[in-house]
C-alpha cells in the first residue's frame, strides 16, 4: 500500500508484516487475549516504520532521485535478507493463524468464510481511512505535498523529513495490517515476507509509483486475476500469471495504471 | 527588510555567486537582472534556504536568516516563486491554495484576494496543475506562494516560457500585489519588462553585482542598454 511513496522503496516491507504477525503469534503463546494481541501487532507495525525510519532510512533521505531509489531498495533488501535468515533459524516452522469462529455466511447465494469476510472489511476500511486522510486532512496533503515535489512541500512550510517519518510508521502500521488481515485467511508463515514485498511491488508499479487510487486500482485488478488463476489453473502457476499480467501492464502503460508520464 | 552581505553559494565548492550584497526595503519593488548563468537562480534559491550557502549573511526583518531550511523561512513571511516552479502535478487548485497556508488553515479573505487576482484559478479549483498551461502554473505558483501571508515575495524569472501578452499581465498581476502593500525582489531576463515595474535593480554578472541603481538610472546606463536592452 504506502510503498513507494517517498521516492523510495522498501523490499523490507514484508518483513515487517511477518515480524508484526509473529509478535501476535508470541503473545497469543503467553496467554494474551487474540484481540490486544493483535492490537500489539499493529503497534510493533508502526514502531518497526519508526525504527527503519530512524535507522537505515537516514542516509536514504539524504539522497536525491535515483540515488535515493537505489539505496533504498540496497539497504532494504539487505535487511530483508537478514529478517528472513533470522527467523527461519530461530523460528522456522511457526506461522500465525487467526481463527475466525462461526461457519460460512451466505452472501447472494455464495458462501464464503468468515475469515474472508472480516479481511476484506478490515483491508476495505482501512483503504477508506488511508484515502480520507489523504484527500481531507490537512496533514494527509501535506504528506502528498512531499510525495509530489519535496521542494514545493518545503516551500508551502513542510518539512519532508517528518513527513517521510510517517509516511515509514503509516507503512509499518499497514504492514501489520496486511499481515493480521491474512492471517484470517491462510497461515502467516515466517518465510512469506518475500511474497507480501513481491505482490506490494507489483501494485505499486502497476498502478503507479506513488499513485495512491492506483495502487487500489492495481490491486483489487491483480487481486481478481489472482483469485481466477488460483482456482481455475492452480496457486503456483498464479503468480507466474500475475507478473505476465504485471508485465503485459507496464508494457502496454509504461508509467502505470494511473501515474504521471514524467 | 532584505538585508544580503557578503553572500556566496554553489554547488560542492565551486561558488557561483561570489560576494554579492544588495537589500530590499520595506514597500519597494528591487529587480536582479542577468544573462543566463549570472547565478540569480542560485542566489535566490539559496536566500531561500532550497540550497546550501557558502559565506555572508542574509537577514530578514533583522533576523538572521543565513543556511536556515526553506521550510521555516516561508513561515516568517518571505514567500518564494522558483522557476521551476515545484508545483505538485497531480494536487488541484484548491489543494495547492490550502497547503500554501499550512500549517495555519486557509484564510479565506486571503483566497479571495488570489482568486481576484487571477480569476482562472477560481475557474479550475478542481484541476490538477499538471494538467494546466504554463501561464496558469505561474499563477498557481504565485497564488500558492500568497496563501501564506508574505510580506515579501521573491520571484525567480516569473515570465518563463510565457507569451509576452501573459508576461504583462503577470507583471500587472504583481503591480496590484504591491498597491497592497506587498515587497517584490524579482530576478528576470527580459529586462525591459521588469525595469518598466520595479523602483531599483542589481545587474548581476559572472555570479557578481556589477551595478546597481534606480530602475530609470539601470535603464539609460550604456552598457545595460548594450547588454540588455539590445541597444547597439
Amino acid at each position: 500500500m504506502i510503498y513507494g511513496l517517498g521516492g523510495a522503496l522498501n523490499l523490507a516491507y514484508g518483513q515487517m508484516a511477518v515480524m508484526s504477525a509473529m509478535v501476535v503469534l508470541f503473545a497469543m503463546d503467553a496467554g494474551v487475549p487474540a484481540l490486544p494481541a493483535v492490537g500489539l501487532g499493529l503497534l510493533t507495525g508502526a514502531l518497526l516504520g519508526l525504527v527503519l525510519d530512524l535507522t537505515i532510512f537516514r542516509p536514504v533521505y539524504r539522497r536525491q532521485g535515483e540515488a535515493r531509489v537505489l539505496l533504498s531498495l540496497l539497504l532494504t533488501l539487505g535487511l530483508a535478507f537478514v529478517v528472513d535468515g533470522f527467523l527461519t533459524w530461530r523460528i522456522p516452522f511457526r506461522g500465525l493463524t487467526l481463527n475466525i469462529g462461526g461457519g460460512p455466511i451466505d452472501i447472494l447465494g455464495v458462501p464464503m468464510r468468515r475469515g474472508s469476510l472480516l479481511a476484506s472489511a478490515i483491508t476495505i476500511l482501512a483503504f477508506a481511512l488511508l484515502f480520507a486522510f489523504f484527500r481531507t486532512t490537512a496533514l494527509g496533503r501535506a504528506v502528498r505535498s512531499v510525495i509530489e515535489d519535496e521542494q514545493g512541500a518545503r516551500l508551502v512550510g513542510v518539512d519532508p523529513r517528518r513527513m517521510l517519518r510517517l509516511i515509514l510508521i503509516m507503512s509499518g502500521f499497514l504492514a501489520a495490517i496486511v499481515a493480521v488481515t491474512r492471517a484470517m485467511v491462510t497461515p502467516v508463515t515466517v518465510t512469506l515476507g518475500f511474497e507480501i514485498t513481491v505482490f506490494a511491488l507489483i501494485v505499486t508499479v502497476v498502478g503507479g509509483l506513488g499513485s495512491f487510487p492506483g495502487a487500489l486500482l492495481a490491486g483489487v485488478i491483480l487481486g481478481i486475476v489472482n483469485s481466477i488463476a488460483a482456482s481455475y489453473i492452480g496457486t503456483f502457476l498464479s503468480l507466474i500469471i500475475l507478473l505476465a499480467a504485471a508485465g503485459i501492464t507496464i508494457l502496454l502503460r509504461p508509467s502505470g495504471l494511473l501515474g504521471v508520464r514524467e | 527588510m532584505l538585508e544580503v552581505t557578503g553572500f556566496s553559494a554553489g554547488y560542492q565548492g565551486n561558488d557561483v555567486i561570489r560576494d554579492v550584497s544588495f537589500s530590499v526595503n520595506e514597500g519597494e519593488a528591487v529587480m536582479i537582472i542577468g544573462s543566463n548563468g549570472a547565478g540569480k537562480t542560485t542566489l535566490f534559491r539559496s536566500i531561500c534556504g532550497l540550497s546550501p550557502t557558502s559565506s555572508g549573511s542574509v537577514r530578514f526583518n533583522n533576523l538572521d536568516i543565513t543556511g536556515m531550511p526553506a521550510q521555516r523561512i516561508v513561515r516568517l513571511g518571505l514567500g518564494f516563486v522558483p522557476a521551476e516552479r515545484h508545483l505538485f502535478p497531480r494536487m488541484t487548485v484548491h489543494e495547492h491554495l490550502a497547503l500554501g497556508a499550512y500549517p495555519q488553515r486557509p484564510d479565506p479573505a486571503t483566497m479571495t484576494i488570489v482568486f481576484d487576482l487571477f480569476p482562472r484559478l477560481g475557474e479550475r479549483r478542481r484541476q490538477h496543475a499538471g494538467t494546466m498551461s504554463g501561464g496558469e502554473q505561474q499563477m498557481l505558483a504565485v497564488g500558492r506562494a500568497l496563501m501564506s501571508q508574505p510580506r515579501l515575495l521573491v520571484l525567480d524569472e516569473p515570465t518563463t516560457g510565457l507569451a509576452p501578452k501573459l508576461a504583462q499581465e503577470a507583471y500587472q498581476a504583481l503591480q496590484v500585489l504591491r498597491r497592497q502593500g506587498l515587497t517584490l525582489l524579482v530576478a528576470e531576463q527580459q529586462v525591459p519588462l521588469a525595469m518598466a515595474y520595479t523602483d531599483r535593480g542589481y545587474v548581476l554578472e559572472n555570479g557578481v553585482v556589477s551595478l546597481e541603481g534606480t530602475s530609470a538610472e539601470l535603464a539609460a546606463d550604456p552598457r545595460v542598454r548594450t547588454a540588455y536592452l539590445g541597444v547597439t
